[in-house]
């Protein structure tokens, strides 16, 4: 059994060698529409991916409908509440802690002083968010910890630091108890995290679901004390007087994200509850003035709710699937022509003994082999091809990742096309009676 | 009909020079019906070619129809082919794809005949030949037999003034090769000409006149067909000639 | 003329001809809508913003520290920049045009919540600012400095007496009525008088479809990061990028200049997607062109090779070389064909699906014709040589034995 494979596979050598052209051009073929197929159906798998499975299903957005009574939020979908909350809605709701964890958050940016006297000040993005965020979304850390509800309530001048921005003011050390000044205020950092690029960004995507991570994290009770703005998109609907940065923080502007973690079905039943009674009680103060409409989405619900894969990803599937199409198409032609010139050999085989099926599986054998080879130069391809994507759309490195579910879907999917090519024309070329090829026309 | 006047034909590749014809003189009348014998290597195959403008030629002179066709160009050639001659090949040369009609079709098509006349000859050819009741078959669905009396329906459906048949019964059995002979002895009792080619005597027999070619030159021509035995040694040192690389 | 047997020839050996026409009508499937989306994104990124794009600067600025005082920073900063050689003016601006940031809101004709109010992009900024972006009003007037007053960042000012509108807001606003002098109200219900109309301008975001919709309030907005548009003289821009930058930055340290960059730059950032999809398309058509001519190429030439028997024949029976040309150019003119008319099929096909499943735009049905044109002279080119490979065929072949 297995020397007859081997035997099919020196076949298939030689008779790849044979004909070199046709050869290279049936495995270019193949090549070229896996490169292609493969290349934007990895990047709609990274933008359709699950960044968090081991939670997402028990971390919510929350959306709250404080919106116009005369209008709805989105008129596209009347049904929608807005996506983000007030940031004393946020504040509120994370005081009365009705989830296991919960947390508001929104991104703003701080200048930072400089550290050596020869360094300049820079600014650096910061998401401004309470001691829950880290555990519910499982942030790694490398030095330190987050710092702690303690921490939220006293409003303390503390940070964690990314990877990258540790590394470029301390040089990568441990800077846990080291202290930075920042827009004025003397911060003290906590804890430095680990690479950590959740794609897309499930817990922002309105601020851009494959941007790069904000550089540090900072509690959010400092707003008020630091006066810190929102660098993400902020909407209102009605017209107030503000001329204060508290009045703007009391505003109805919506402009915070909000999380909440939930274990259980029945928790999620009851914190929706909950949600409706603390809107029900902010009716009374006049406010809500929209009828009762508070959601809450999973993570996976919140990526569709926002379009995270973009249309443009899921055309380009569509069409590079017509395009290997296309390919597949050619290597039945090409592979028919192949097999009806090698006519005489195969009924001389025949006449020497060959069974039907043995050509069949001869045939069966070449065209796999040279799939697989497509498949290989293929996947070549398809990093190229990501490459590309990561300098055209300038996109984080995380979306063009090839992970191992691709690079074997990429040869399953040259190696099935092509035998799938090659069952017609093997199969006429076994039905040729033995000899019939051996007379001269 | 056809004169051919010391005609010369060397093939020359990069190491070999082979004279296939020399010399040769060859006059058929019109509405003979000549056999034109010998072994292979003999030249018969050129003299065929020759004959039925298929190839040039180094020297001499050819009167088909009494006209000179020596200097004409590929295209002249290929019309003149079209409308003078008739070919019958050993291995039938039917197109597969095509049915029997169309096949016969093919030449009349090149003379950009109207198609109501070419039906008719057509259909003519058919009954001529005995298989107007086949004329939506393919090649593949008729016997060796059929399959060359169609290709003869296709030689005369033009109606040719010279029919050449190369080996016409080489493909075929015994009793299918004397209805393919009974068939040109028809088609030539209607006045036609043809000059057929053949390594068998005995179907030489059948013709009027005999001419025997061996390396390259007439040997004999005689009027009871009957074949002159070839000297083995006659001429073979002059059959080919190494030519010096240069 | 011998169409009639080829396609019974065609008929009786369908299978490579069938391939061959399948592979061509999804080929045209695939060129024809893709070239149409690959045309519209082009047309969108080529649209007329209404700036002098090339030239403009933007810088963008923060200060920090207590005794930062904002105002005399962009005061300065200001003066500075219009000092150096080479820049034709600047100002400060809330947001920057065709950088995907900005604010947005809505104006009405009357003070009715009721109503709908027209969205459209706002900017604020002095009385440089159009000279800044080199817009040009078409009717009425610029701001008058007087009118120019620095607005803080947490402040809501009332609403300015005078303001500017784009045509297009204009229209949206008033409809064929002339709306210079008239009077719209923001969502305070405060009014403000149109007393500048702009030909045409883009606001921030590329992808919105009020794009052109821009109402422009005067005033200094001092926010704690700010941005300041800056025109140069044309063609000096890349020089006085790095100088812009450099003075910015060592005439005031407690003012970090975060980057300079050309508006050029930030608008190619905000049509990347576009471009991006673009360049992707071209390479699929390009390949799938090449792949399916060499299809073609190799399938003839292997028929070609296949028939040569057959072509021999045909010249002993009185074909000339050109008919050998014309019949396998023809037979290639026919499987094409059958492969555009099928292809025709397949394109309104994905078209449909393109359009209903993505909400792409619904294909313009004159690139069908265009399509099939480029193809068949595609397909004809293709098949040349082996035809010539065909036509040179001896007659001799016939009369072989083998």
């Amino acid at each position: 059994m297995l020397a007859m494979f081997s035997y099919n596979i020196k076949l298939a050598f030689n008779s790849m060698r044979r004909n070199p052209v046709m050869t290279a051009l049936m495995v270019a073929a193949i090549a070229v529409g896996i490169g292609v197929s493969m290349t934007t159906l990895s990047v709609y798998h990274m933008m359709s991916s699950n960044p968090i499975p081991e939670k997402s299903d028990v971390l919510f957005a929350v959306t709250l409908d404080s919106w116009n009574p005369l209008r709805p939020f989105d008129d596209d979908h009347p049904e929608r509440a807005p996506h983000q909350l007030t940031f004393h809605d946020a504040e509120r709701l994370v005081a009365l802690a009705a989830g296991k964890r919960q947390t508001a958050m929104f991104e703003s940016s701080l200048i930072i002083e400089p550290l050596g006297d020869d360094d300049l000040p820079f600014e650096a993005g910061a998401r401004v968010t309470y001691a829950d965020f880290f555990p519910m979304f499982n942030v790694p850390f490398l030095y330190g910890n987050a710092w702690d509800k303690a921490a939220d309530r006293a409003a303390e001048p503390v940070v964690v630091l990314t990877k990258k921005l540790n590394e470029r003011l301390f040089g990568g050390e441990d800077s846990v108890g080291k202290t930075l000044t920042m827009d004025g205020t003397r911060f003290r950092v906590v804890g430095v995290t680990d690479t950590w690029e959740p794609t897309p960004r499930f817990y922002d995507p309105i601020n851009g679901g494959f941007q790069e991570v904000n550089e540090m994290f900072i509690p959010y009770s400092l707003t008020r004390v630091m006066e810190l703005k929102s660098n993400g998109s902020d909407w209102g609907w009605k017209s107030e007087d503000i001329q204060s940065f508290e009045q703007w923080l009391n505003s109805e502007s919506v402009w915070v994200q909000y999380f909440v973690e939930l274990d259980s079905p029945s928790a999620r039943d009851e914190y929706v509850d909950h949600l409706n009674a603390y809107v029900n009680e902010q009716k009374r103060l006049g406010r809500f003035e929209r009828p009762l409409n508070n959601h809450i989405y999973n993570v996976e619900e919140w990526m569709e709710y926002h379009e995270v894969v973009a249309r443009d990803a899921r055309v380009l599937v569509g069409l590079s699937f017509l395009f290997l199409l296309v390919c597949v198409l050619s290597t039945i032609a090409l592979t028919l022509t192949k097999f009806v010139g090698k006519k005489a050999e195969t009924s001389l085989r025949r006449a020497l003994g060959a069974s039907r099926w043995t050509i069949f599986g001869q045939q069966i054998v070449e065209v796999g082999l040279m799939g697989f080879a497509g498949g290989l130069i293929g996947l070549l391809l398809v990093t190229f091809g990501l490459q590309g994507i990561k300098y055209l759309y300038d996109s984080t490195p995380g979306l063009v990742k090839l992970d191992w579910l691709m690079v074997f879907t990429a040869i399953g999917v040259a190696v099935l096309s092509s035998t799938l090519a090659g069952l017609y024309p093997a199969w006429r070329v076994c039905s040729i009676p033995p000899a019939a090829q051996l007379k001269t026309q | 009909m056809l004169q051919m006047k010391q005609i010369r034909k060397v093939y020359r590749t990069e190491l070999v020079e082979t004279h296939a014809l020399r010399e040769v003189s060859i006059n058929v009348e019109a509405g003979e019906f000549v056999a034109l014998t010998g072994s292979s290597g003999s030249g018969k195959t050129t003299f065929l070619n020759i004959a039925g403008l298929l190839e040039t030629f180094d020297s001499g002179s050819y009167l088909l129809d009494g006209r000179d066709v020596g200097q004409l160009d590929d295209d002249e050639r290929s019309v003149c082919r079209n409308q003078k001659i008739g070919f019958i090949f050993q291995s039938f040369n039917l197109i597969p794809d095509l049915d029997l009609y169309e096949n016969i079709d093919v030449p009349l098509r090149y003379r950009r005949l109207p198609k109501a006349e070419r039906r008719q000859r057509i259909e003519h050819a058919l009954e001529t030949v005995g298989l107007a009741s086949r004329m939506k078959h393919i090649p593949a669905q008729l016997s060796g037999g059929q399959q060359q009396r169609v290709a003869i329906a296709r030689a005369i459906a033009g109606q040719p003034k010279l029919l050449l048949a190369d080996e016409p019964t080489g493909n075929l059995d015994s009793n299918m090769a004397l209805q393919v002979m009974d068939l040109l002895e028809e088609i030539h009792a209607g006045g036609a000409t043809i000059v057929m080619v053949t390594h068998d005597p005995s179907l030489a027999a059948r013709a009027e006149r005999n001419i025997q070619l061996a390396d390259g030159q007439v040997l004999a021509a005689e009027t009871t067909g009957s074949p002159i035995e070839i000297p083995q040694a006659y001429g073979r040192e002059n059959a080919g000639r190494l030519v010096a690389q240069a | 003329m011998d169409i009639g047997p080829m396609v019974s020839s065609l008929l009786r050996n369908k299978t490579g001809a069938i391939l061959v026409a399948l592979q061509i009508a999804v080929t045209l499937a695939i060129v024809i809508n893709s070239l149409y989306i690959i045309v519209l994104r082009v047309e969108k990124i080529n649209r007329d913003p209404g700036m002098d794009v090339d030239n403009v600067v933007i810088a963008y600025v923060r200060g920090f520290g207590d005794d930062f005082d904002v105002v005399d920073s962009i005061t300065n900063d200001i003066d500075l920049i219009r000092s150096i050689p080479g820049v034709r003016t600047a100002t400060v601006s809330n947001h920057v045009p065709l950088s995907g940031s900005g604010s947005g809101t809505g104006l009405r004709t009357e003070p009715d919540e009721t109503i709908e109010a027209v969205p459209t992009g706002r900017y604020r900024w002095s009385e440089e600012g159009l000279d800044a972006l080199g817009i040009t009003l078409s009717r009425g007037r610029n701001f008058l400095p007087e009118e120019v007053d620095f607005i803080m960042g947490d402040s809501d000012p009332p609403a300015p007496a005078s303001i500017l509108v784009t045509q297009k807001l204009a229209d949206d606003l008033f409809g064929d009525e002339d709306a210079l002098g008239k009077t719209v109200y923001w969502g305070s219900m405060e009014p403000s008088t149109i007393v500048g109309i702009i030909g045409r301008m883009h606001g921030s975001w590329v992808g919105w479809d009020k794009l052109d919709n821009v109402v422009i309030q005067p005033g200094k907005p001092a926010y704690t990061t700010n941005k300041y548009i800056i025109r140069t003289e044309p063609g000096m821009r890349d020089e006085l990028m790095p100088v812009i930058e450099n003075k910015l930055g060592e005439s005031n340290r407690h003012r970090v200049v975060k980057s300079v960059r050309s508006l050029s730059e930030i608008a190619a950032r905000s049509y990347r997607s576009d471009r991006g999809m673009a360049i992707i398309l071209s390479i699929v058509i390009t390949l799938l062109i090449g792949l399916t001519a060499l299809v073609i190429v190799g399938l003839a030439s292997f028929h070609v090779t296949q028939r040569t028997k057959q072509i021999g024949t045909r010249r002993a029976l009185g074909a000339r070389r050109i008919d050998i040309v014309q019949f396998f150019m023809l037979e290639n003119w026919l499987i094409t064909t059958a492969g555009a008319v099928l292809g025709i099929v397949l394109t309104v096909a994905v078209a449909y699906w393109l359009e209903v499943s993505f909400e792409l735009q619904r294909l313009d049905w004159r690139y069908l014709p265009a399509g099939i044109l480029i193809l068949w002279v595609l397909s004809s080119l293709a098949v040349i040589e082996p035809a010539r490979r065909a036509a040179s065929v001896p007659p001799a072949v016939a009369t072989r034995s083998i």
